[in-house]
């Protein structure tokens, strides 16, 4: 089956037709968690970025400690961006597959993934971590998640 | 002139029309709001967290906040300009619903808590930043702070909603 295929089977499912024929505020509620998980996502990811490049000022507070009691804030938007994103593309799957943006915004994603689990957790382990690295990946990751959120803006435009 | 007038202004101006009209314009500046609301709700959120004792207690208030407050203060000013520049492309719709002014009326109300804590708060921080547990005020401040940001990520959101209808 091609993705197309898949994404035609997806949009003429029960649950897709259910969620496409409520009202537009319905639809509203979803995009409303939707932001609220980037945001879950963004600050986070944006502090521990400001420590990591060593900004003045928090550089004298513990890596490891701001690193520990932010992932869990990180993984919630997470859960709830699956969550309403699931819902925001079942009424409407077709329309996204042509979408550059749309595709744009999950390779992004991915990457950002892959860098979180792998750069960002090693770094964000160890207390003071060699500070080229460190804001190699202050500003990677920052430019990833920004990059995820701006390719999400264009879908609706493109 | 009445509100809905000066809307149509804006509406009808040169720069409402250019952004209205341009293919990329209208989303980039929709982006950077969006960073900028990162930046600056998304790291106020931790200060305010602080403030109610739920984020990182070990540390003082003043050593987050202060590192911290220009990139807010910064960032904010760019969330407003994108905002200004939003609402100046798409002002004789948006001018018209309800939830634009609750809006409106959320940030006022935050940005009066925010102006209370700094006064009556932020110019003694180091009498009371190294207690356990913060002054009642001073967490109210924070719950307050968190509650109102939120409404006003909410009605903003659902500006573009009610504004397709």
């Amino acid at each position: 089956m091609s993705v197309l295929e898949l994404f035609k089977d997806i949009q003429t499912s029960e649950l897709s037709r259910f969620v496409g024929g409520q009202n537009h505020l319905f639809g509203a509620i979803f995009q409303l968690i939707h932001i609220v998980g980037l945001i879950l996502i963004l600050s986070p990811v944006t502090l521990v970025s400001l420590r990591l490049a060593g900004l003045s000022g928090l550089r004298e507070q513990s890596l490891v400690d701001i690193a520990q009691s932010t992932a869990k804030f990180i993984w919630v938007g997470l859960g709830l961006l699956v969550f309403s994103g699931i819902f925001i593309f079942i009424p409407a799957a077709t329309n996204y597959y042509p979408n550059f943006a749309f595709w744009a915004k999950f390779l992004f994603l991915a990457i950002a993934l892959i860098v979180h689990v792998t750069l960002y957790k090693k770094l964000t382990s160890i207390e003071s971590p060699h500070l080229l690295a460190a804001r190699f990946t202050a500003g990677l990751v920052m430019f990833l998640w920004l990059a995820v959120a701006f390719s999400a803006r264009f879908i609706g435009f493109v | 002139m009445t509100l809905i007038e000066f809307a149509e202004l804006l509406y009808d101006s040169e720069l409402g029309t250019s952004l209205r009209e341009s293919i990329y314009a209208y989303p980039i500046v929709e982006g950077i709001h969006l960073i900028g609301l990162a930046f600056s709700v998304g790291l106020l959120f931790f200060v305010d967290l602080r403030l109610l004792g739920l984020f990182l207690p070990n540390i003082s208030v003043s050593a987050l906040l202060h590192p911290l407050r220009p990139l807010i203060l910064g960032s904010f000013a760019v969330t407003m300009v994108t905002g200004i520049l939003l609402f100046v492309a798409s002002a004789s719709k948006i001018i018209l619903l309800d939830v634009f002014f609750y809006k409106l009326i959320f940030i006022v109300l935050a940005g009066v808590n925010a102006l209370w804590f700094e006064l009556k708060w932020g110019k003694h921080v180091d009498h009371w930043e190294f207690e356990k547990l913060l002054p009642k005020s001073v967490q109210y401040a924070g719950g307050i702070s968190l509650f109102l940001w939120s409404l006003v990520l909410i009605s903003g959101r659902l500006i573009p909603y009610l504004n397709y209808k």
